[in-house]
């Protein structure tokens, strides 16, 4: 295998050099607890308190509304189940196309006596403010729409939905483990109470994440111990880890908008080459409101896992929206959601482009879908999806 | 890498795929609970299959599966067929991970399926 494409950012991105050079000296020289008073401790605390800044500044927030987490997971269970347990009682509006971070965090708060409602999408993968409006209650505690969904990329009207949120008191969650670093925007602004961002999405160390609280957020904690992140979430801080997102998260800054045009460019390149070559396949997602390096691309009536694996020969690394793991074969809830037709939601790749992303890597992989696909159609029965 | 290099070669060249005009036997089977499908179709000559196609829908190593089957089963007869084993299709393979074994269920019960089609067809005729 010569060539080697990774067209699989949403799911994870390789340490930038720089990222993995500011982080190197946390774990020799300066490897102190940060609440040491020694100045062991201090170096490690000065680290933290530099990442903590760059993190607030590319926010817009202050230093102490971010708290690191050890992953976008903990950040969104943070997130629900600190409004949900500090106020007891009441409903959550939340959309079917959630992570499963947030999905499940809410599906267990209804076994503990809270309601939630699940908001649709459209056939783009967009949830409506107004139907976010329509499902407010009297008694609803929190609100929590991803940015932009992982799948399909389709970003969402967080601003409207921030104004319904604010205008009525109520807190507003948004999981930007999608969206941090790849688009702009402003907590204060958008009128976000609470953000969940990640780290190895954004060329930064996996196992380290943030999630913004805003000043004056009724929030309890749901881990206990020590009086780390000013007592929001114990536990000895992942020092190297969250110097190298704080450095991610600054190259991220200088970055990120060359970056969105040419990712944006090339993904387009990547749809228009291969629908100009491949018969039946539709992109899933919006057409313009999208991530810039997101193209998931559905195939009728091939399955998807197989698409993948003929690729995967080429050396090239994309993900199926639908697994067939443990003997079940499910096609993905978001394109589901979406009202995707199953022959075509069962034949789903997603795409996602980053930074190291080239045109002549697009062209191979539009060189290569085509084969296999076509190969792939001649064992298929007609309809069998 | 995660399968054989013979899935492999299996699921980039699959032999024997497609339709066959006036089969003597066809045979589908789908495994439950998960999309997989593998349909056959066998054309039988004194009592022994002369022809072996297939259509699959499913994962790679079901492509594979079926495409490995149909080169192992040729020149057999129909009633050895009929006991066909997922193991044997398996090994046809150089064997399956733990949660594609599923592969070799699908295409061995389409086979069996298509034996026993045959069979019940060439009863017919001789009833």
């Amino acid at each position: 295998m010569s060539r080697r494409v990774y067209l699989d950012h949403n799911a994870s991105t390789p340490v930038h050099p720089e990222v993995v050079a500011e982080m190197l000296p946390y774990f020799g020289e300066r490897f102190g607890n940060p609440s040491s008073v020694h100045g062991f401790g201090r170096e490690a605390r000065a680290g933290v308190d530099t990442a903590r800044e760059r993190v607030a500044r590319f926010l817009g927030a202050a230093p102490d509304e971010v708290v690191f987490t050890s992953g976008g997971t903990e950040s969104d269970n943070m997130a629900l189940k600190g409004i949900a347990f500090a106020r007891g009682r009441g409903h959550f509006i939340t959309s079917k196309i959630e992570h499963h971070a947030v999905l499940r965090a809410a599906q267990w708060l209804e076994t503990q006596g809270f309601a939630v409602t699940y908001v649709g999408v459209d056939g783009h993968g967009m949830v409506d403010p107004d139907e976010v409006e329509r499902a407010l209650r009297p008694d609803t505690i929190g609100i929590s729409i991803m940015h932009a969904n992982s799948e399909i990329g389709t970003i969402q009207p967080i601003a409207a939905i921030g104004r319904l949120a604010r205008e009525r008191g109520i807190p507003f969650h948004v999981d930007a483990v999608q969206t941090f670093g790849k688009l702009e925007f402003d907590v204060d602004a958008v009128g976000i109470d609470l953000l969940s961002f990640s780290s190895h999405k954004i060329y930064g160390p996996k196992g380290i994440a943030g999630l913004y609280i805003r000043k004056g957020t009724k929030m309890v904690s749901v881990q206990h111990g020590g009086e780390h992140e000013r007592r929001r979430r114990a536990g000895t801080e992942n020092v190297p880890g969250i110097v190298g997102f704080g450095k991610a998260v600054e190259i991220r800054g200088r970055d990120m908008k060359d970056e969105h045009a040419r990712l944006t460019a090339l993904r387009d390149r990547l749809w228009d080459g291969i629908r100009a070559r491949v018969p039946e396949v539709r992109l899933n997602g919006h057409p313009t409101e999208r991530l810039p390096g997101t193209a998931n691309l559905g195939y009728r009536g091939v399955e998807s896992e197989s698409i993948v694996l003929g690729l995967d020969l080429k050396g090239i690394g994309v993900s199926a929206g639908s697994a067939c793991t443990s003997g079940s074969v499910e096609p993905s809830y978001v394109l589901v959601a979406m009202g995707v037709p199953l022959e075509w939601a069962m034949g789903a790749v997603r795409h996602s482009l980053g930074r190291s992303t080239t045109a002549e890597d697009i062209d191979y992989v539009v060189e290569s879908v085509e084969p296999i696909v076509r190969k792939l159609r001649a064992v298929m029965p007609v309809g069998a999806a | 890498m995660r399968y054989s290099p013979t899935l492999l070669d299996h699921f980039l060249n699959p032999r024997n795929a497609g339709l066959m005009r006036d089969p003597d036997g066809t045979g589908v089977d789908e495994y439950e609970g998960c999309g997989d499908l593998a349909r056959f179709f066998l054309r039988v000559r004194d009592g022994r299959v002369a022809e072996v196609r297939f259509q699959t829908y499913g994962c790679g190593p079901t492509i594979a599966a079926a495409s490995a089957a149909s080169e192992r089963v040729a020149g057999r007869t129909v009633e050895e067929l009929l006991s066909l084993k997922p193991q044997e299709v398996e090994d046809a393979v150089d064997g399956l991970p733990e949660d594609r074994k599923h592969a070799a269920d699908v295409v061995a019960g389409a086979l069996r399926a298509a034996a026993l089609d045959a069979l019940g067809r060439r009863q017919g005729e001789v009833g």
